[in-house]
Order: C-alpha cells, then sequence, then structure tokens
C-alpha cells in the first residue's frame, strides 16, 4: 500500500478514536457511561443507529450483491421506516416513562425479576458469540486482499474499539459513530462519483446506466407476491416489519442507542431520521455495486475475485485446467464488449430493433460468464476443498485496492474499518450494560456504591471484548463455529420477541405464564433445531424467529387462561 | 426492584405541528420513495 494511504487510513482512525476519547473524558458514574447523560441530540442518535446496523460486511457484501444479483436487496428494507414509526409510537414512550438503562428492565416492571433475566441472558448469548464474527467477517477478507495476518486485522479493529468503548462508555461509542457514518458516506459518495469517470469516454453515465437495466441489474422494485422468493416487496413489508421491530426494539445494542437522547422528543427523531435515511442509502451502496459491475464490463475483471484461491489452484495439478478457463473468460469478456458497445450505440439513436438483438446477446454473454465463473469455483473447491469460493465479497474490495487513486485506498479500507468498528463498538457496550444492570447489580453485587459500578461497567466491556478478539482471531479454524454463531441467533431471537410481543400487547398475561412460555419456546426451537440438524425434518433455520415468537405468545395466552392470576 | 417512573414531556415536534404529521410524512415519503424506485425499474428494463 502507497504511504499516502497508511496516512489516510491511520489518521482517520486515530483522529476518531482520540476525538472519541477526548469527548467523553469528563464521563465518571454509572449513569453517564451506560446512557451517555442522556444528552445526545437526534442527529448523533440516528447516526450511531444506523452505524450500529451497518457493518462492515454491509460495505462489503452489499455492493458484491449488487454486482451479482442487481438491485433488488433494497427491498428487504422496505419494512424499516414503518417499524421506525411504530417504535416511535408505542415502545419508545414505556422506555421513557420507565427511565430504564436497558429494554429487558422493563420486563421486570411488566413481569417479574426471573422473566428479565432470562431475556438478559438469552441476549448475552446471543450477542456475545455475533460479536466475534462481526470483527472476523470483515477481518478475514482485509486479511486475505491486503496480504495481511489475520491475526493483525483483527488486532486493528478490536484493540482500538475496546480502548475508546471502555474510556468513554455509551457516550464514545456514539460520539465516534457520529464520525465514523461521516466517513463512511463521503467515502462511499467518493467511490460511486470515481466509477462513474472511470466509463470509458464514449460512455456517459446514462449510457452505463441503460445498459445495466438492460441487464436486469436495476430491478429495485419486484411487486409479484411469490413466497419462494427471498427479495420482493411483500417479503420486505411484511417480513421486515417484525424483523425490524424485533431488532430496534428489544435489541440492546440498538435501544440503547436511542436511550441515550436527550429527551423522548430526540430520540424520536433519531429513530425518524433512520426510517428517512436508511432505504436511501442503501440504494446508495447497491447503486456503487452496479457502477462496479459496469466498470467491469469494460475493463478485463479476474475470473474469481479472491486472488488468495487463484494462486491457490495455480500451485495445484489443476492450475493448466483453470489457466483454460481463464483464457475462455478473455474471448468472452472481448466479445460481451463488443456487444454492449452495440447495446450503447443503440440506445443512443432510440433503434427498438437492435436493442432488442443486442439486449438479447449480452443477456446470454452474461450468463455464460456466469457459467464460466461457477465452473470456475467448481475447479477451485476440487483441486483445495476447504477454500471459501463465494468471491461476491471480494468484489467491491478488489475494485477499491486495484483501481482507486492513492490516498482514496485509504479513505476507502478507513470506511470499512470504522463500518467494523462501529458496529462492534455498540454490541460491546451493550453486552457490558445488560450485563452489570440485568445481572450484576440486580442480581450478584446488589449494594455497592457508583464507582463500583462504573468500573464493573468498564471490566465487563474488556471482558467481552477480550472473548471477541480470541473468537475472532481464532474463528477461521472452526469453520462449522461461524455456521454455529449464524444459528445461534435464530436460537434465542424468536423467544425474546415473543416475550416483549406479550407485553407489549397482551396486557393480561402474567409473569408466570410468560416465564413457562418463553422456557417451552426456546426448548421447541432447540428440538426443532435438532431434528434439521440430524436430518429428521429439513427447514430454514429464519423460521425458527418466527416460530419462536408464536410458541411464546400462543402457550403464553393458554397458560394465562389457566393460571388465572 | 422498584423501577422508577418519570412523567415524560409530550413536546411538538420541531418540524410539523403535531407527531402524527410527522410520523405521516415519514411513511408518505417512504412510499414516494418506492414508487420512485418503482419508476426507475420500470424506465431502465
Amino acid at each position: 500500500m502507497n504511504p499516502l494511504d497508511w496516512i489516510v487510513l491511520v489518521g482517520t482512525l486515530a483522529f476518531i478514536v482520540l476525538y472519541g476519547v477526548w469527548k467523553t473524558r469528563k464521563v465518571n458514574t454509572v449513569e453517564s457511561y451506560l446512557l451517555g447523560d442522556r444528552d445526545l441530540k437526534w442527529w448523533t442518535i440516528g447516526l450511531s443507529i444506523m452505524a450500529t446496523q451497518a457493518s462492515a460486511i454491509t460495505f462489503l457484501s452489499t455492493p458484491g450483491q449488487a454486482f451479482e444479483d442487481g438491485m433488488r436487496f433494497a427491498q428487504f428494507y422496505f419494512g424499516l421506516p414503518v417499524a421506525m414509526v411504530i417504535l416511535a409510537v408505542f415502545v419508545l414512550p414505556i422506555y421513557y416513562r420507565l427511565k430504564v438503562y436497558t429494554a429487558y428492565e422493563y420486563l421486570e416492571g411488566r413481569f417479574d425479576r426471573k422473566t428479565r433475566t432470562l431475556t438478559a441472558i438469552l441476549f448475552l448469548i446471543q450477542r456475545g458469540l455475533a460479536a466475534g464474527l462481526t470483527i472476523y467477517a470483515p477481518a478475514i477478507i482485509l486479511s486475505t486482499i491486503l496480504e495481511w495476518e489475520l491475526l493483525w486485522t483483527v488486532l486493528i479493529i478490536g484493540v482500538l474499539v475496546i480502548f475508546y468503548t471502555v474510556a468513554g462508555g455509551t457516550k464514545a461509542v456514539s460520539v465516534t459513530q457520529k464520525q465514523q457514518m461521516i466517513v463512511i458516506l463521503s467515502g462511499m459518495v467518493i467511490a460511486a462519483i470515481i466509477l462513474m469517470n472511470k466509463m470509458p469516454a464514449n460512455v456517459s453515465f446514462n449510457d452505463a446506466v441503460g445498459v445495466a437495466g438492460k441487464m436486469g441489474k436495476l430491478n429495485v422494485v419486484d411487486f409479484e407476491f411469490d413466497l419462494s422468493n427471498r427479495y420482493n416487496f411483500w417479503s420486505g413489508m411484511l417480513g421486515g416489519v417484525f424483523l425490524f421491530l424485533s431488532y430496534f426494539g428489544t435489541d440492546q445494542s440498538q435501544v440503547q442507542r436511542y436511550l441515550s437522547g436527550k429527551s423522548l422528543t430526540e430520540s424520536r427523531l433519531g429513530l425518524l431520521f433512520n426510517g428517512i435515511f436508511k432505504v436511501p442509502m442503501q440504494f446508495l451502496i447497491l447503486f456503487v455495486g452496479i457502477m462496479v459491475f459496469m466498470f467491469f464490463q469494460f475493463t478485463k475483471p479476474p475470473l474469481h475475485f479472491n486472488n488468495a484461491n487463484v494462486q491457490k489452484i495455480y500451485e495445484t495439478s489443476a492450475a493448466n485446467e483453470y489457466k483454460a478457463l481463464e483464457t475462455k473468460h478473455d474471448a468472452l469478456f472481448e466479445e460481451k464488449q463488443e456487444a454492449i458497445n452495440t447495446l450503447i450505440t443503440a440506445l443512443q439513436k432510440e433503434d427498438e430493433a437492435i436493442i432488442a438483438t443486442a439486449q438479447s446477446k449480452v443477456k446470454t454473454l452474461n450468463e455464460e460468464n456466469k457459467a464460466l465463473r461457477k465452473e470456475a469455483k467448481e475447479l477451485i473447491l476440487k483441486a483445495a476443498p476447504s477454500a471459501k469460493v463465494k468471491d461476491a465479497d471480494y468484489v467491491f474490495i478488489n475494485f477499491v485496492v486495484n483501481y482507486l487513486p492513492v490516498g482514496l485506498v485509504g479513505l476507502l479500507l478507513a470506511v470499512i474499518f470504522s463500518a467494523a468498528m462501529s458496529s462492534t463498538a455498540s454490541e460491546l457496550n451493550a453486552l457490558a450494560t445488560t450485563t452489570v444492570v440485568d445481572i450484576y447489580r440486580r442480581s450478584l453485587v446488589t449494594d455497592k456504591d457508583d464507582r463500583h459500578y462504573l468500573n464493573a461497567s468498564k471490566g465487563f466491556t474488556v471482558m467481552w471484548g477480550l472473548i471477541a478478539l480470541v473468537f475472532a482471531s481464532t474463528a477461521d479454524l472452526f469453520e462449522n463455529l461461524i455456521q454455529a454463531v449464524n444459528i445461534v441467533g435464530s436460537l434465542f431471537y424468536g423467544a425474546i420477541l415473543g416475550i416483549f410481543a406479550v407485553a407489549f400487547f397482551f396486557k393480561n398475561v402474567k409473569s408466570k405464564a410468560v416465564f413457562i412460555a418463553a422456557l417451552i419456546g426456546e426448548l421447541i426451537v432447540l428440538i426443532i433445531f435438532a431434528l434439521n440438524m440430524y436430518g429428521y425434518i429439513e427447514i430454514a433455520y429464519l423460521w425458527l424467529n418466527m416460530i419462536g415468537c408464536v410458541i411464546v405468545i400462543v402457550v403464553s395466552l393458554l397458560l394465562q387462561s389457566i393460571f388465572r392470576d | 426492584m422498584e423501577i422508577e417512573k418519570t412523567d415524560y414531556k409530550e413536546e411538538a415536534p420541531p418540524i410539523f405541528s403535531t407527531w402524527n404529521q410527522l410520523y405521516a410524512f415519514v411513511l408518505v415519503f417512504h412510499a414516494l420513495l418506492i414508487t420512485a424506485f418503482y419508476f426507475f425499474t420500470q424506465a431502465y428494463s
């Protein structure tokens, strides 16, 4: 990497970290550490909420997803603004009235201590494991592409985050997230502008967008109701609302962001800010992916974007077979470029007949290219069975490292690191808060002074940070563990959402009924998971969220009708 | 443990005169955005 890129990368990250530590130097009570003295304004809350949700994987994977699959992923977020309004109307006033530190604290007032403790423990298990993955997932990609040791990328992200999160608590998380979001959004806008300027001289922005559309890449909205289609308007609006209600309403890493608002008004505005800007932001990230796709229609892309895999196969007996595929890929690129130029000329002349013919040819060649890329992946897998062949996550970072001008490479790497740090910081902060407020101060050590709980909060932040670091730096040794962590979320989220749904919407249900229902719901989810694992039934893990939630609600209502007290 | 209950002030939003109007703005903005995306999809398909 060029020295200027190093200066930009290190300078940006150092500025954000030092700014966070300096801004929070007066934090010296538990309330200021865990709730930031409740003095944040709406724009800080809004940016903080967005930064928490947008992890580094968002900026690595989403452009790659657009490259492979077009823009339909934008629909996944369509339920988010509706969820923000529902939370602002119904949930936020309850949290404010009860002046809670955590979402789970509310459950004690509504039910009892054991329900609160159970829900807090379910959250800690789920989020504690996920924090490691939030660091590991971008670290493995960055270490591969930059040819750094995995340990170094893990340490850069992890140690910096632990440092400022421990020093300044939730306020440090929020103020740094504001800076991080500024870096992230500026970086993505600059990347989009550079991409437009990197098109050939005879290809205007409108030509590039026109061709992308004709290749089926600008499929932002699909109103056709199809349950087997993962991303369409209906799945986004129906499934999305429930998903985002549970994530923003019950996950402490998000709840803590808006509870640190100066007033109910500021917190509400922060949520609505997210409701207005989140969908356009995802559109921008996906559009950058489309521009990368168009860039690689005029600049020859590699057959496979993960260069480490390519180097691996060059060292095996399948090298010649792979090189033959590369030769085919080169020829196909030339042929496709010619067809695309014909399509552009036809679009400029608005000649519908030639547009139709050229579009058909470009689409056919694109399908051939896809088939060739798939063949390459299969060959890599055959030669190196342990290789991870999904290379969509490497498309955007490949463009950044190889085609951006000096200085901007550093800025875009700062974008990725900032995104990783912002979501990890929220997770560590939420884990420490829940551990102290819902478990340690509530049930274990109940009679100490403020200074003791402040130190305990810092200690638990370090503890969760170290757990995340150890997991992230060893995760590549345990492939199945990563898959397990992805599943863990689905194993517990349903029961947590069910408990909160009963608390908010079924006022007649008491603690005994909901506690037993939560245990039954969790048990059934675990049984279904085990049956699925051993092949007795077949069910996608995501459905476990809904199953767990529905069981908790239904069993609570049944038990309450039996108990009647 | 008794959770402390506080009276919070229900202030008017900084823009629009009521919260319901602001919520409606967010939802209408979202509907218009989806409509714009739809025409974008149609225009370039």
